[in-house]
């Protein structure tokens, strides 16, 4: 079995292209049963291809019929509601997947400014950042000290008697990564 | 092995126990059933029909070039006669199709290297994460360690709204500038003398109120 990623695109050669119908279709034939056995529902299939006149089905044309039977039997606005054919069975998945990259970009962005904002508390400029790039590591910063606060309150609610030690000088924390009070580190 | 998900695993072909597991067993399995189709179609150009009722008595169906026209073929038994105009628009929506698909590898491609983005800089910070206390999560950190990047954050916060301001003003200045010398005809010098740099809004998202920024300037994240 193949691992290597296949080109969605019509298969030219053509003794390629029939060995491929063949696979796949097996493949399509059994993930109906599949499906069907799994979640005890009603399914059936229909592959017309060029290479015969008669086409595939499952389970068989009788079980076909009935299925067909019950689907005519629906409203209209139902059988259409989710039904889809190639152009927006692709479109559908463009939404997904836009909404996919969507996510991930958000995520990668909330990466990157954290990153930016250690590295500007240990002393780097902010002279070759722009207007975004502000503005995000502005909202960063916002969010690290409502965390601060919070985590803060908590802690004196725990030990309210226990005064809590006088700051260390107050100056940002050497640019050099290594631990410079033993905590934490 | 203890895994969350059955995924790679063997399972019994008997109708699940379960009724959540199945229900979501057959979201996932039928729309991967629908995408097999579509490859099927795509690589080999096979014409198929599906038809699939959910256990929620909802019916799901997938057709192409169209569920009816293959539904009439196999119970009439005679396919429709290709004419030309019907290959045309075949052909027409052939092309679409193409163009379409490009659109989604394309995509598709763009996912894979934010997501591989997203782990090299996941990679990163953990690393750092080891060498540095401020860099954890704030819930490890102890009263003084928090007292002190307390306010090398507020610090920065700061800073940060400084230079924003700064470069603010400049585009304002700039901007007031350019619709100066358009609008007076022997090329007017309108200097930056007009703007006040202190005037300049909060509200162009770098309000510090407690909701914190508000991001109604620039093209930010969140």
């Amino acid at each position: 079995m193949t691992r290597k990623k296949v080109k969605l695109d019509f298969i030219t050669n053509d003794s390629a292209r029939k060995a491929t119908y063949k696979k796949r279709k097996n493949g399509l034939l059994k993930k109906v049963n599949e499906l069907s056995t799994l979640c005890g529902i009603d399914a059936c299939a229909i592959i017309y291809s060029p290479y015969e006149t008669h086409p595939e089905v499952w389970p068989n044309t009788l079980g076909v019929q009935r299925v067909i039977a019950r689907f005519q039997r629906m409203p209209e606005m139902e059988q259409i509601r989710k039904n889809l054919n190639q152009e927006s069975f692709i479109k559908e998945r463009i939404t997904k997947t836009n909404e996919q990259l969507r996510k991930q970009y958000k995520n990668n962005r909330k990466k990157e400014i954290t990153e930016l904002m250690y590295q500007c508390l240990t002393g780097r400029g902010l002279e070759d950042l722009n207007v975004v790039d502000l503005n995000d590591l502005g909202w960063m910063l916002d969010q690290n000290t409502k965390e601060i606060y919070r985590k803060v309150e908590s802690i004196k609610k725990r030990a309210p008697e226990q005064k809590a030690a006088p700051p260390l000088a107050l100056q940002v924390p050497p640019p050099t990564p290594r631990p410079t009070n033993g905590g934490g580190c | 092995m203890a895994r969350k998900s059955k995924g790679r695993q063997k399972i019994e072909m008997t109708r699940m126990s379960k009724e959540s597991n199945l229900l979501v067993t057959f979201s996932k399995r039928r729309s991967g059933l629908f995408k097999k189709a579509y490859e099927l179609h795509t690589l080999c150009g096979a014409e198929i029909a599906i038809i699939v009722f959910s256990p929620g008595k909802k019916v799901f169906s997938y057709g192409h070039p169209c569920l009816y026209s293959i539904i009439d073929r196999f119970v009439t038994g005679k396919s429709s006669s290709s004419s030309s105009s019907a290959q045309l628009v075949e052909a027409h929506r052939s092309a679409s199709i193409r163009e379409l698909n490009m659109q989604l590898t394309e995509m598709l491609n763009q996912l894979e290297a934010e997501r591989k983005r997203g782990e090299e800089l996941a990679k990163h910070r953990k690393a750092s994460q080891g060498k540095c206390w401020w860099e954890a999560p704030v819930s490890e950190l102890g009263l003084q360690e928090l007292e002190q990047l307390k306010v090398a954050v507020e610090n920065l916060k700061k800073n940060v709204v400084k230079q924003a301001e700064k470069l603010m003003a400049v585009e304002a200045s700039n901007t007031a500038a350019f619709l100066g010398a358009s609008s007076s005809m022997g090329g007017g010098h309108v200097g930056p003398s007009n703007i006040d740099a202190t005037k300049v809004p909060h509200g162009l998202g770098l309000s510090m109120t407690p909701h914190g920024f508000t991001m109604g300037y620039g093209r930010g994240f969140f």
